[in-house]
């Protein structure tokens, strides 16, 4: 079945978006790999790239996210060479686009974006920790998930707070307006 | 920021502190039994390759296999990953660890030091007194 020009600009739009999105993901985890961080925390990061995962949310529909969320996992992988550890990357990545994706739906009213980052922050973490905790069938690893809660919860406000500036802007394009409309 | 955003951080924050808080108040039993030495097991694709005991003398044990190098130190009654050649490092991250439950792990390695509590020790000497 053909589609009406309407709805197959709209697909294409999704498509650069998504492609836009998983490169600028992309080059914030390169970005947040040359800043040290020297916190003696293991596992704590930035998230930077969780700014354009809540983004891709906010747009564009949980599958569009979903689909980012592989992506960047996959291009990350390649280009930092840590194939061995992309499933545990990916396993984090995936819970914590789960959760935010769950929030954001069921809580669309009494959560903002800082809350659904927070969420995913922690999420990543969690999701991570119990991966390892699979793999070397060990739940000694939790002991550090108190302290990765915290970090969690910060990192997530602060990503919150970039993507709550982000998007008004994003919405001034031409691209994005019609995707704005959907919310 | 929304009432739910409040709720999310205060949950959080207080499971992080339930959890948090005994570790922070004085130990009963960290600090002094430092004449009980703790053991430590290295495990490499879950299999155990090297137990170790946790000595203030420093000892440096190095775990090859096929997937890399990991470079573990023994030191100062703890442990320590010293030197990896794994692609994030992260086990660096880990620092100096000397209690119980305590573990270090180098995913890309598949690598895992663990220290073990503390064994009840029935038929040695609790101390000699020369």
């Amino acid at each position: 079945m053909p589609l009406s020009t309407e709805e197959s600009t709209r697909m294409l739009k999704r498509t650069v978006m998504i492609a836009i999105f998983a490169a600028v993901a992309v080059v914030l985890s390169i970005v947040e790999s040359i800043i040290p961080v020297n916190l003696q925390i293991p596992g704590a990061k930035l998230g930077l790239a969780n700014i354009m995962i809540l983004t891709c949310l906010y747009f564009l529909r949980g599958r569009d996210a979903l689909m980012l969320v592989i992506l960047k996992t996959i291009i990350t992988a390649f280009i930092f060479g840590t194939f061995s550890s992309m499933l545990f990357s990916l396993f984090g990545s995936l819970f914590s686009f789960i959760v935010m994706f769950l929030v954001m739906k069921l809580g669309r009213n009494q959560v903002s974006l800082i809350g659904v980052s927070i969420v995913g922050g922690v999420g990543h973490n969690f999701g991570q920790i119990t991966a390892a905790s699979i793999v070397f069938q060990s739940s000694n690893i939790y002991y550090y998930m108190p302290l990765l809660l915290i970090t969690g919860l910060v990192t997530g406000i602060l990503v919150g707070i970039a993507v709550k500036y982000l998007v008004p802007s994003l919405t001034k394009l031409s691209l994005f307006e019609e995707f704005q409309t959907n919310r | 920021m929304k009432r739910g955003d409040l709720l999310i951080i205060a949950i959080i924050a207080a499971v992080a502190l339930f959890f948090l808080v005994p570790r922070w108040l004085p130990g009963d039993e960290s600090e002094n039994n430092h004449n009980e030495i703790l053991t430590a097991d290295i495990t490499l694709n879950g299999k155990l390759y090297k137990t170790v005991e946790l000595t203030k003398e420093e000892q440096i044990i190095e775990i090859r296999s096929e997937r890399g190098t990991n470079v573990v130190k023994v030191h100062d009654y703890g442990v320590e990953m010293y030197d990896t050649d794994c692609p994030d490092k992260v086990c660096l991250t880990f620092g100096f660890i000397q209690k119980p439950k305590q573990s270090i792990i180098c995913l890309p390695h598949r690598v895992m030091v663990e220290i073990n509590g503390v064994q009840d020790v029935g038929d040695e000497p609790d101390a000699i007194v020369n």
